[in-house]
């Protein structure tokens, strides 16, 4: 997502989801200008809490004044840690730490480790494969291998998946494809491209109509093609519905 | 403390009017990035996929709109001129007839932007100014999947009509 500064204020106020929370970190973390800028922002609400915490009024003892100074060490305290944090992002953090491990999500079967939310010079693109015309499939392979062919020459780092779902699944299950070879091919080719077919098609095929699928060997398998899709743009990737 | 506040409220007031600006539109819409994707060569979903498009405009206002059309494989029909269809076998329909190139220049007119693929002009033999309405070297993106996958880096919000 590009970061605007609704996301800053909500991301200060610790109002983002987790999703949303681990882009804003990973952007920091690329770019210390926007780690600043946060820094700032946290100063400045810090503050804010702390004025209005406390209106100017005539004292009225001890226990108030307590609780006003309080109030200051948390408001300091927050400040602070918005200060750690940004330091933290700033200096890199490690690797293997409980808190990398947000930014990393397996693709199904373990195959892709990349983090999901990658470097923002990263192309991610999935494709949504719907239709079971292997005309259809056919001009996206070709349409896939174009891109990876380009990007590949250019150095520009790519990643592409496909998901078949629903009749889109025609394309992965070994008795229906035409393009097995093609497949098996293209994923021996190319490791930054995944093929990935819906858990739930598959066990609808064996209720509804007894198929048991198989698969061909490249496919993944993921539990629902429709939440992986969701999942994957909430991650920033760009979706294309073929 | 007075001036630590004097701070805050300046910092309060200038978020209140920030936050006034960005939401205030006549349609009640704030600004909008909106990329539609035609790939298929069926006119009348062709022809469906304009009435959505004018519709979008419509309710959310053409000035909040940034909206682009990317074509590419046999979405390119969209444009082909039908007396063209004959050097170009490699395409099925060709749908820019008088009733859909009014409605593309109605469109064009309320500032929608009309993007066509260059890997398709190039892999079916497609010469824009004689086999095409209206496209321009400005109107050509090196890919169109490229480009669908730039415009939602940017912001833009995607639709499949």
């Amino acid at each position: 997502m590009s970061i605007d500064e609704i996301d800053l204020n909500a991301y200060v106020d610790g109002e983002l989801s987790h999703d949303q929370e681990a882009e804003v970190l990973e952007a920091m973390r690329d770019n210390p200008e926007l780690a600043q800028q946060i820094c700032q922002l946290g100063q400045l609400k810090a503050q804010m809490r702390i004025a209005y915490a406390n209106p100017p009024q005539p004292d009225r003892g001890s226990m108030r004044r307590v609780g006003r100074s309080w109030r200051a060490v948390a408001a300091g305290g927050a400040m602070l840690s918005v200060g750690l944090l940004a330091g933290w992002i700033m200096n890199g953090n490690q690797p293997g730490t409980a808190e990398h491990n947000r930014f990393v999500v397996l693709d199904p079967e373990g195959r892709g480790q990349a983090p999901a939310v990658a470097a923002d010079d990263e192309t991610r693109i999935l494709f949504h494969l719907t239709n079971a015309d292997p005309m259809v499939a056919g001009e996206l392979l070709d349409e896939v291998e174009t891109m990876l062919q380009a990007y590949e020459a250019d150095g520009r780092p790519l990643r592409v998946e496909v998901v078949s779902h629903s009749d889109g699944l025609e394309l992965l299950r070994q008795s229906l494809t035409v393009h097995e070879s093609r497949i098996q091919e293209l994923a021996g080719d190319y490791d930054n491209l995944t093929f990935v077919a819906c858990k739930n098609t598959i066990n609808r095929l064996r209720v509804d109509h007894g198929i048991e699928v198989q698969l061909v060997p490249d496919a993944e398998v993921t539990d629902s093609g429709v939440s992986h899709v969701v999942r994957r743009q909430q991650q920033g990737w760009s979706y294309i519905r073929v | 403390m007075k001036t630590m506040m004097q701070f805050a409220l300046a910092g309060l007031i200038g978020l209140m009017t920030w936050a006034g600006v960005a939401t205030a539109a006549d349609s009640g819409y704030t600004k909008q990035k909106v990329v539609y994707h035609i790939n298929g060569d069926n006119p009348k979903q062709q022809a469906g996929a304009l009435r959505n498009i004018q519709n979008h405009i419509n309710a959310v206002g053409a000035d909040n709109l940034d909206l682009r059309v990317v074509m590419h494989g046999n979405g390119v029909s969209l444009v082909l001129l039908p007396d063209a269809l004959a050097q170009v076998p490699k395409f099925k329909n060709a749908n820019a007839n008088e009733q859909m190139t009014a409605r593309i220049d109605g469109l064009k007119n309320q500032g929608v932007a009309f993007k066509i693929c260059a890997n398709t002009l190039k892999g079916r033999k497609v010469n824009k100014e004689e086999h095409l309405y209206d496209v321009d070297q400005a109107d050509i993106v090196p890919s169109g999947v490229a480009e669908l996958a730039h415009l939602q880096s940017q912001g833009f919000t995607y639709i499949k009509p």
